[in-house]
Parts: structure tokens; C-alpha cells; sequence
């Protein structure tokens, strides 16, 4: 009657009975006030945007010297939801008590003043309670997420349960999210590798995006940089609050700080399956009853377990790579032009060595090209060789180095690589 | 089960309205509707109050006028609260401000209706068209921090269990069984909702959400 593997996407329904559940009262209060999070963290040792300021009356705003404020900050409700009323502020405009918004618009004291006022009435926090105000330092975005940024700070938005962060997203605010991360609000959500911590899809109003809208950049492929540091601290978010047994942590990336927690959510939405084009149920029920140790335990079983079947290739290209006895190398000549030559991997042989024929026709036997010329000793006798100035691919992978050139007519590939130009390499002998 | 009948005709005899007695019966079916609509199909809706209130409203009042007079209510309050958003203005005062404007343009309705030949409203009883005004406030509430179209969506679905509501509490056959067989409408509602409460399944509406997830 249902479609196969219903029963592993998280619903409304699941959630709230199933999971919601574990967040005990406790734990709920710390979330949904910013200023007790932030507390809670501080005392643990956990990075947050500094707190620079908390109105808990109408006096505090009317006592607060506001022109004493930094150059950028942002105001907040303590217990705001979906980014509602918050107002980022980017600089100082010309005159004091004067500041430029993410859009460039000037904002005075009286506004903020007046937002202030409508935050502690309550006008956008849950059930419109009255309500405390805060000033926070502003998070620098880090270069990385710059050329994903249109107005307002991506964040990424980590789901741990258990100890173990089972899925994540990178939030990206658009013109139609007016600059908030909240994709109810019209932010792109971008799926996330668990493994390599690379962007795969994004999500953008229930459709899929291939391109950052209005761009040609592409949204997938995105290495978000110091990923198991991000996913480490979500854990340790969650360990600093063990009554949220199901979590939502937002943190964004700031230039000087690296990662920083800029709130827990005790009830975090569904989308991120579509972003991630995966869904959640499952991911839960496989960490559920695991006995996690550590941060870095949990950190290491979301690796293991949610990895995408790209993230294994990924993860070897960061570090060794494996190649075989015969490999096709392009050499590169010039900005756009590689020719492709079959090459044995020569582990016998310390430099590299191409043919002469070759290598005069490519060009590379040229008099600026040649280095010097050296009396060879090899295994057919005494020669005159060359070595001259090489420049190639080998799986991907740009290798400029020096070469000897040698008459390899009879041999069986024009080309060898020494082990000069291995380094980093692991060689299978056999076929591959 | 003949005693929640025996009551019933005792109570109607006793001069208890028939109509009191139904309506009573049927409302907490109505609101199990509501709730399934919630945790079944997956309306977001405004909750259980404003769908139950308007069906209310729609019986007390006829269909037709009852439509009306929502689509009138809902389309002040949305231009005035659009309208004061640039005054800026307290909260409180701003919803205040936002009755102001519905009463005033209610108040209009009424005298210039038997104008334009829709005299029955004048004849409706104020206590309907007054809940409708109140749940202005509610609306603008909700609208609040939501795109258009996701304001437009809940007002759409809650129109349609408002109005999936008025059919039941007129629905001919329910009040017939209200009245001759009650326990089948007090009980059914109970063992119902104690079902749904435990339902964690998907909702119609996610199958549809999540459908890049099934391969």
C-alpha cells in the first residue's frame, strides 16, 4: 500500500512522538533561550559569538548608550525562532549612531531602539511572550562561504542524536530569505557528505538546484574546510547539553574564531532529507542504542556509516593515491595544450625519463627547456643524457619535475616515472 | 446503550434545544476532523480553535453569508496590518489598530447591505460575526513571519476543514445518530484520537514532499 522505504523517511509524526521526546524540559529551556545557551557553552569550553549586550527591561534600552556599540553586531531575540526579528549590522555609516545593513541600508539608534522594544513586547518570540533582547558580535563570514553568500551568514546545521551527528546542511540566506538561514523562510538548503564534508544537493522552495540561483556556479562539490572539527563540536554541543537527546546545532564559520555555535534547535526541521536526498528515519534507527564514548567515537561512526558512495575516492585523494604499473600521463606544453603518453611507473629508476623522438617533438628539447647535460651510468652503458624541464598529470595529480632523456625506441612505453615524482603515490602491481 | 439516549429525550422534553444538544455531540467530532486533517493529510491549519470557530460560524450563519463575511474579515485584516507594518508602531496597538479596521468596515457592511440587496446580514446574529472579527487577530498572528504563499496555503486549508466541519455538524445522518444513538458520537471521537495520538507514520502530504527519497 506504501511506497517502499516510507518507513525510513522521518515524518511530522514520527518526529514529534518519537524523537522531540527525548528532549526533556530542561534541556528545551537551554535551546530556546539564546542567552542560557550560550552560558551553558561558555562553561564548556565551547566557542559562541560574543554576547555584548542583554536588555531585560525597557529601561535597558532607554539606559543602554548605544553609540558605544562596535562597528558590526547583531540584535536579537532571546528566544526568537526561524530567524525572526533579528537585525544585522554590517558597519558604521558616515555620522555616529549610524550603521549600514547587509544591504547597505543605514539603520539608527531610534530603529534599533524601536526593534528592541518590539522584540521585549514579545512580537517575535514563540506564543508572543515578552521577551529579553540581546546584542551579539557579528560573525565574519570566512572566505570559503563568501562566494556562497548573498546577504547574511551561512550557517550549517548539524542533527545530532545520540552522540553521533547522523546528518547535515549548509543553510544559504538568499534575497527571498531576506539574509536569514531558515529555509522556511526562502534559504537554499545544501546537502552535506558526512564523510568528506562535500556539498551534494541543494534545495531551494521544494525545488532542486543544480547552480546557486542566478549564478553558473555549481552548488554540489563544495568542500566545507575543517569539517570533522565542525562535526566534533556538534557532539560536544549535545554533550554539554545531555537533556536534548535529538538536536539541531547551527554553526557558522568565522574568519579569526574558525567554527562557532550559534544556537541548538530542540526541534529541527525535515527538509534536510531532501537536501540531502536522504532520508533521516533510517539514519537514527542505525545510531540508536549505540554506546558512543567520546565526541570523536560519535564523529567517526557518522563517517563510517553515512558516507556518500563518492566520499571513499574523496578521502583517498586527500591523502595516497593508488595506481597501477601502467599509467597514461599527459604531459603538459603549454596553458591549454596535454598530450597524452602511456608511461611505466618505475620504481627501479630514481628520475624520470622520456624519449628522445618525443620529446624533440614536442618541443621540450628546446635550449631553454634544457637544464643541463650529464654523463649517464645505466644499465646500457656509458651515454650522454639530458635532463630537461617536465611538466605532467599522473591520476589527476600536476607533477613538474626534471627528467633525463633517453633513446627508449625499443622499449615499450616512451615514458618512465621514477621515484623522484612518487611521492604521495601507493603502486599496485598488479592489473588494475 | 439506551441510557445516554434516556438522557437525551429527558433533557429535550425538559425544553433543551435539539439543535444545542447535536451541535455539542458534534463538535468534538469536528475537532478530531481537524486533528486528522492535521496528523493524517498533513494540513498545517491554524490549530484546533480557528477551523472549529469559522464552522461554527458557518452554521450559525448560512454558508454563503458565513464565506462572505470571512473572505471580507480576512482581506481587511491582511491590507491593514500590510498597511500599518510601516507605522511603526507596538504590537498590541497594531492588533488593536487591526480591529479598529474590521469593526469599522463590518459596521459599514451592515448599514449598506440592504442596499445592495444582501439584507439577510443584517438579520444574522452579531455573537458569529463578532468570533469572526476576533479571529482576525489569529490570522494576522499566524500570517506573521511567513511568506504570502504560505499564508495564502493555510487559509486555504483551514477553509476547507471549516467548511468539511460545517457539513458534518449539518450532515443530516450525524445529527439523526446524535440524538438516537449518541454513544456511537461521544465514543467514537475518544478511541480516535488515542489511535492518532500514537500514529507515527507519514502524512499524505509528505509522501508528496519527500517523494525525491522513495527509489
Amino acid at each position: 500500500m506504501f511506497p517502499k522505504g516510507s518507513n525510513q523517511i522521518l515524518g511530522m509524526n514520527a518526529r514529534n512522538q518519537i524523537f522531540l521526546r527525548l528532549n526533556a524540559r530542561a534541556g528545551r529551556r537551554i535551546a530556546d533561550s539564546k542567552i542560557l545557551t550560550k552560558r551553558v557553552l561558555t562553561k564548556n569550553g565551547l566557542p559562541t559569538p560574543g554576547l555584548l549586550k542583554v536588555f531585560r527591561n525597557v529601561r535597558d534600552i532607554f539606559e543602554f548608550d548605544w553609540i558605544t556599540l562596535p562597528d558590526n553586531f547583531v540584535l536579537k531575540p532571546v528566544s526568537g525562532y526561524g530567524g525572526g526579528g533579528i537585525i544585522i549590522v554590517k558597519k558604521k555609516a558616515k555620522w555616529a549612531g549610524q550603521w549600514r545593513l547587509m544591504d547597505e541600508s543605514i539603520i539608527d539608534v531610534s530603529s534599533l531602539r524601536h526593534q528592541a522594544l518590539d522584540i521585549l513586547a514579545g512580537q517575535y518570540s514563540l506564543h508572543n511572550l515578552p521577551d529579553w533582547a540581546m546584542i551579539e558580535e557579528r560573525v565574519k563570514i570566512s572566505k570559503v562561504f563568501r562566494k556562497f553568500t548573498y546577504q547574511g551568514t551561512p550557517d550549517i546545521r548539524v542533527i545530532v542524536f545520540n552522540k553521533v551527528p547522523v546528518m547535515a546542511m549548509l543553510r544559504l540566506p538568499t534575497a527571498a530569505s531576506h539574509g536569514k538561514a531558515n529555509l522556511h523562510q526562502g534559504a537554499i538548503g545544501v546537502g552535506i557528505d558526512m564523510a568528506t564534508g562535500i556539498t551534494t544537493y541543494g534545495i531551494w522552495q521544494g525545488k532542486f538546484l543544480k547552480y546557486i540561483p542566478g549564478t553558473k556556479r555549481k552548488i554540489n562539490g563544495l568542500k566545507l574546510p575543517r569539517w570533522t572539527e565542525i562535526l566534533t563540536l556538534a557532539v560536544k554541543a549535545q554533550e554539554a547539553v545531555p537533556s536534548l537527546g535529538y538536536v539541531g546545532v547551527d554553526i557558522v564559520f568565522d574568519k579569526e574564531h574558525g567554527p562557532v555555535i550559534l544556537e541548538l534547535n530542540c526541534r529541527p526541521g525535515l527538509e534536510i532529507q531532501n537536501a540531502n536526498s536522504s532520508p533521516l528515519r533510517k539514519r537514527l534507527e542505525r545510531v540508536s542504542g549505540l554506546d558512543v564514548v567520546s565526541a570523536d567515537h560519535g564523529v567517526r561512526i557518522a563517517k563510517t556509516l553515512f558516507a556518500e558512495r563518492f566520499a571513499d575516492r574523496v578521502m583517498a585523494e586527500e591523502g595516497i593515491k593508488t595506481i597501477g604499473v601502467w599509467e597514461e600521463v599527459k604531459i603538459r606544453l603549454s596553458q591549454d595544450e596535454k598530450v597524452p603518453v602511456r608511461a611505466k611507473i618505475d620504481t627501479g629508476a630514481w628520475k624520470s625519463s622520456i624519449d628522445k623522438d618525443l620529446a624533440r617533438e614536442m618541443g621540450l628539447l628546446k635550449a631553454s627547456n634544457v637544464l643541463w647535460t650529464k654523463t649517464y651510468k645505466g644499465s646500457l652503458g656509458q651515454e650522454k643524457r639530458q635532463v630537461i624541464n617536465l611538466c605532467f598529470y599522473l591520476a589527476g595529480r600536476k607533477i613538474e619535475t626534471i627528467a633525463s632523456v633517453a633513446n627508449r625506441e625499443k622499449l615499450r612505453t616512451p615514458l618512465i616515472i621514477g621515484r623522484r615524482d612518487l611521492e604521495g603515490f601507493i603502486i599496485k602491481p598488479g592489473r588494475i | 446503550m439506551d441510557f445516554f439516549q434516556g438522557i437525551i429525550n429527558q433533557a429535550v422534553s425538559g425544553g433543551v434545544s435539539e439543535e444545542t444538544i447535536v451541535l455539542f455531540l458534534l463538535l468534538p467530532l469536528v475537532a478530531s476532523v481537524v486533528a486528522a486533517a492535521r496528523h493524517l493529510i498533513g494540513f498545517r491549519g491554524f490549530g484546533i480553535l480557528i477551523p472549529t470557530a469559522i464552522a461554527l460560524v458557518f452554521v450559525a450563519t448560512g454558508i454563503t453569508i458565513g464565506f462572505l463575511l470571512f473572505l471580507i474579515i480576512l482581506l481587511v485584516a491582511t491590507l491593514t496590518r500590510s498597511l500599518l507594518q510601516r507605522l511603526r508602531i507596538h504590537y498590541l496597538p497594531r492588533m488593536a489598530l487591526v480591529l479598529w479596521f474590521v469593526s469599522m468596515f463590518m459596521l459599514l457592511f451592515i448599514f449598506v447591505s440592504p442596499f445592495l440587496g444582501i439584507g439577510q446580514i443584517s438579520g444574522v446574529s452579531i455573537l458569529p460575526i463578532l468570533i469572526l472579527v476576533l479571529l482576525a487577530e489569529e490570522f494576522v498572528t499566524v500570517q506573521l513571519g511567513k511568506s504570502l504563499r504560505e499564508a495564502a496555503r493555510m487559509t486555504i486549508e483551514t477553509l476547507i476543514i471549516a467548511l468539511i466541519g460545517y457539513f458534518i455538524f449539518n450532515f443530516s445522518l450525524l445529527r439523526r445518530l446524535a440524538l438516537e444513538r449518541p454513544e456511537w458520537i461521544i465514543f467514537t471521537p475518544a478511541v480516535f484520537n488515542l489511535l492518532l495520538g500514537r500514529f507515527t507514520g507519514l502524512r499524505l502530504l509528505e509522501f508528496r514532499r519527500f517523494r525525491r527519497l522513495f527509489r
